[in-house]
């Protein structure tokens, strides 16, 4: 086990180096500098804040220059908005995301998970043709299309809730940006959950389980939900690492300070460190979430062996 | 306009003596029943950079500067100017040397008095190149200023002293009409030095700021809100009505529904597309107005087949039809352009004899001179338009194009660029057709003119037209401003006769503004200050 993090680590630090080397020359590479405004400046003071910023050395300077902060977690100032820090944007920005990236994932596993479930177990009854109906739909309306409508009919139509903005530890901000956020989530589970359910119930083992007079409650409890859980895992493991680095979307239409939102108009106006910042956090919440699946395959099913 | 502020800033500086005038809201009339909430709640279509006044450059930053400083002038309930921290100023014969007068009860948010000192310690500050301002070129008038900022002289040697901590003298290199809008602006407001001594860059953060004011700044958290409150140490605190302030940045579309949700009482703007349906939807709370700003297209004058052919330029501009897309591709919002300049009080805009033919007409001579530069169907006129991506200017420029296919034959193919890249292809005058867009600083003649001076940053075609500069050097020079107005109108005539550019359309402010929200004003800049805002007592939202 331990063997097998060290080596897993051993991976996850070059796969992100080779991450933050290529998002900062795709970045570099792009024309148009951080600098360039609708108001052009006299040389000579763009030659000073380029100075201010390093801009003005060589690439390959600048590079080392970033790798040097980056290694030591600071992932420098941001070019757009003006003092401040690409940590401290991420700083406002990832909680926001965590509690709608997590709650909107708990709620897809739960109402997904038993949705796809209850399919499987009444396979090819009414029950289960308009749950996969309502999965199809759920997974082909786009974010952008079910965002607009929940405002539309919750805060401008019925008044219940605010159609966007943001407070810490208030409920009634949270509800629509996690359906919208969830939805998706919750179609795509169950889609899944059914899948991976109606090809374990028909295996031999939950045969005999059920032969043995067991209560079909206890057969798909004790028997059927972990090897059912295995696909969910490791849909799972990159699916959170996407939520919690935000929706640009979802944060867009409710006005959420989020990484998302910071990431779009990031590279909109070349905020080089300000992208490939979130990139890299990117890329590291994904080597993380995959690892975290694999040590659950572990506790999911005793066949599987990490160090072998 | 400018005229109209100039005369008034005689008049006050005329009474400054007894009772100061400044940026008072009007009276509410009697029997007004205000909101027990004093709220007012804001859309800005992005987030300001920085809130620093020095650095902003985006009109978001400077909508929420104007709340939480003030400059010399600033602007009035009308969106006229008003005196701000200054009550009286006084003009030397030659137009060079401007003596302003400070009022001795101006305050920072701290207690401390606002002093010249304050007024030239910012100053310099925005001409230091170590600040790395994006912006000193704003204090170009000012003796001294782009030396400074271009590292060739110190910085006290900038043009601009504190004889006395009321007294602030400034000497300009030429006579600046404009100088009472330009001191109204972010770039020359005062700073707290004592508190950016302290703090460094962090001193713009909502618990270190100290403003003059009427807000102070609460929170600003990026891509969600900026919270301003009420500033009790503000001079002219007992006029302003807002208790708080929340600006939030939302893109156009969105702030729509924030605003029907009721979360929003004022809007920054809305795409003109949705001009019609919202009129239909909210009727009277649907307000547009002239904003200072144009939309055109200018011709790369340095090489292509527009360079040395005069007749081609006029064809190409005499076939828009730009009541078409006023009316019907911006649905109304926009007035066509026929003329660089937009409307402004005082100034006689030199619009072409040919706007005002038929149709027929118009199409009938822009054939005859597409014809005369050498263009037949056989060998028609075909190049690319550059414009920065977005779905609004696609309509209008495909529009545009579809223009000049049917009345000239011309194959004019528009294409986008994402904006940074247009941005640099524009500055490299890569393409032979380029849309441009402009918004004044003030409003004045000048901001629009300088567009086509040679060598200026943006002129983007590339014009060097040496009646054309010499007009506008004559006109710099000119202390007295109806003759300088004119010398202005003749350079426009001169781009017209030349036909050195295509102008489309003026910009158009657009706002939602709640029936209950009062206090406002549309006007040519687009700038709204909260001091003048107040809730009246509402159902619902």
């Amino acid at each position: 086990m331990l063997r097998f993090l060290l080596r897993r680590l051993m991976i996850a630090v070059p796969t992100l180096l080779l991450i933050a080397t290529l998002a900062f020359g795709l970045l570099h590479a792009t024309p148009g500098g951080p600098f360039d405004t609708a108001k052009r400046m006299p040389a000579a003071i763009q030659r000073s804040i380029e100075a201010k910023y390093h801009l003005n050395e060589p690439l390959w300077r600048q590079y080392l220059r970033y790798l040097g902060d980056l290694l030591q977690g600071d992932l420098g100032p941001s070019f757009q908005y003006r003092n401040t820090s690409v940590n401290e944007l991420i700083k406002v920005g990832l909680p926001v995301d965590v509690e709608i990236g997590s709650l909107a994932l708990g709620l897809a596993v739960l109402l997904g998970g038993s949705l796809g479930l209850s399919a499987a177990i009444r396979h090819n009854t009414r029950w289960d043709t308009v749950a996969m109906f309502l999965g199809q739909v759920g997974v082909s309306v786009p974010v952008f299309v079910v965002a607009p409508l929940l405002i539309l009919v919750f805060a401008v139509e019925l008044n219940w809730l605010p159609s966007g903005d943001w407070r810490y530890g208030e409920v009634r901000y949270l509800v629509l940006p996690v359906i919208a956020l969830g939805l998706p989530y919750v179609a795509y589970i169950a889609r899944l959950t059914r899948g991976a359910a109606l090809e374990v119930l028909s295996s031999s083992f939950i045969r005999t389980a059920r032969a043995k007079g067991l209560p079909l409650s206890t057969v798909i409890l004790r028997h059927a939900l972990r090897p059912v859980l295995m696909p969910l895992v490791s849909f799972l493991g990159p699916a959170f690492a996407g939520v919690l680095t935000g929706s640009i979307i979802v944060e867009s239409v409710f006005g959420l300070p989020g990484i998302g939102r910071y990431f779009l108009t990031g590279a909109v106006n070349r905020d080089y460190t300000l992208v490939v910042g979130i990139t890299v956090l990117y890329g590291g919440l994904i080597i993380g979430f995959n690892l975290l699946a694999d040590l659950c395959y572990v506790w999911i099913d005793p066949r599987v062996r990490l160090d072998s | 306009m400018l005229g109209w502020l100039l005369s008034g800033a005689a008049g006050l500086a005329a009474c400054g003596g007894d009772s100061p005038a400044g940026p008072r809201a009007q009276p509410l009339a009697v029997g007004t029943a205000l909101a027990a909430d004093q709220t007012v709640t804001r859309a800005l279509q992005s987030a300001p950079r920085t809130l620093d006044p020095t650095l902003s450059t985006d009109v978001y930053g400077q909508e929420v500067i104007d709340d939480l400083f003030e400059g010399l002038t600033t602007i009035g309930p009308d969106g006229g100017l008003v005196p701000g921290v200054a009550t009286s100023w006084e003009t030397s014969a030659d137009g060079r040397t401007w003596t302003f007068h400070l009022r001795p009860e101006a305050r920072w948010s701290n207690g401390d008095p606002v002093t010249a000192a304050d007024f030239l310690y910012a100053w310099r500050r925005q001409v230091d190149p170590k600040t790395g301002s994006e912006y000193a070129q704003a204090l170009a008038p000012i003796v001294g200023a782009m030396d400074i900022a271009t590292g060739h002289a110190p910085v006290e040697s900038l043009g601009v002293s504190a004889p006395d901590p009321h007294t602030l003298r400034v000497s300009l290199v030429s006579p600046t009409p404009y100088l009472l809008a330009l001191v109204a602006d972010n770039y020359l407001q005062p700073l707290h030095r004592a508190t950016l001594d302290e703090f460094g860059d962090d001193w713009s953060r909502p618990e270190h700021m100290v403003s003059n004011g009427p807000f102070m700044l609460k929170e600003f958290i990026i891509g969600d809100r900026i919270t301003l409150e009420k500033n009790p140490r503000y001079w002219a605190a007992a006029t302003v009505h807002a208790t708080r302030v929340v600006y939030y940045p939302l893109d156009s579309v969105i702030q729509i529904s924030r605003y029907m949700a009721g979360d929003i009482q004022i809007s920054d703007i809305f795409p003109s597309d949705q001009f019609q349906w919202l009129k239909s939807q909210l009727g009277d709370q649907v307000h547009t107005g002239p904003y200072l700003g144009i939309q055109q297209i200018v011709f790369n004058m340095i090489d292509g087949p527009f360079a040395h052919d005069r007749n081609i330029r006029q064809a190409l501009t005499m076939a828009v039809d730009r009541r078409v897309l006023a009316d019907k591709v911006r649905q109304g919002v926009q007035e066509p352009a026929f003329t660089l300049v937009p409307p402004l009080v005082d100034y006689h805009q030199p619009i072409p004899a040919w706007a005002n033919w038929s149709d027929v007409r118009r199409h009938a001579e822009a054939r005859r001179l597409y014809a005369a530069a050498g263009y037949s169907p056989q060998k028609p006129l075909r190049v690319q338009l550059l414009y920065s991506t977005d779905p609004q200017n696609r309509d209008l420029y495909d529009a545009v194009a579809a223009m000049w296919r049917t009345t000239l034959g011309a194959e004019v193919e528009p294409y986008n660029e994402e904006f940074r890249v247009y941005l640099q292809d524009a500055a490299l005058h890569k393409a032979v057709l380029l849309q441009t867009l402009w918004i004044g600083d003030f409003p004045d003649p000048f901001t629009f003119l300088q567009l086509f001076q040679s060598g200026f940053e943006q002129n983007f075609g590339g014009l060097s037209d040496q009646r054309f500069d010499a007009l506008l050097a004559a006109a710099a020079n000119e202390p007295d401003n109806e003759r300088r107005y004119r010398l202005f109108e003749q350079a426009e005539t001169r781009l017209n006769d030349e036909a050195d550019n295509i102008p489309l359309l003026y910009f158009t402010s657009r706002h939602l503004i709640k029936p209950y929200l009062k206090g406002w004003h549309l006007n040519l800049l687009d700038r709204m200050p909260s001091r003048y805002l107040y809730v009246l007592e509402h159902q619902g939202r």
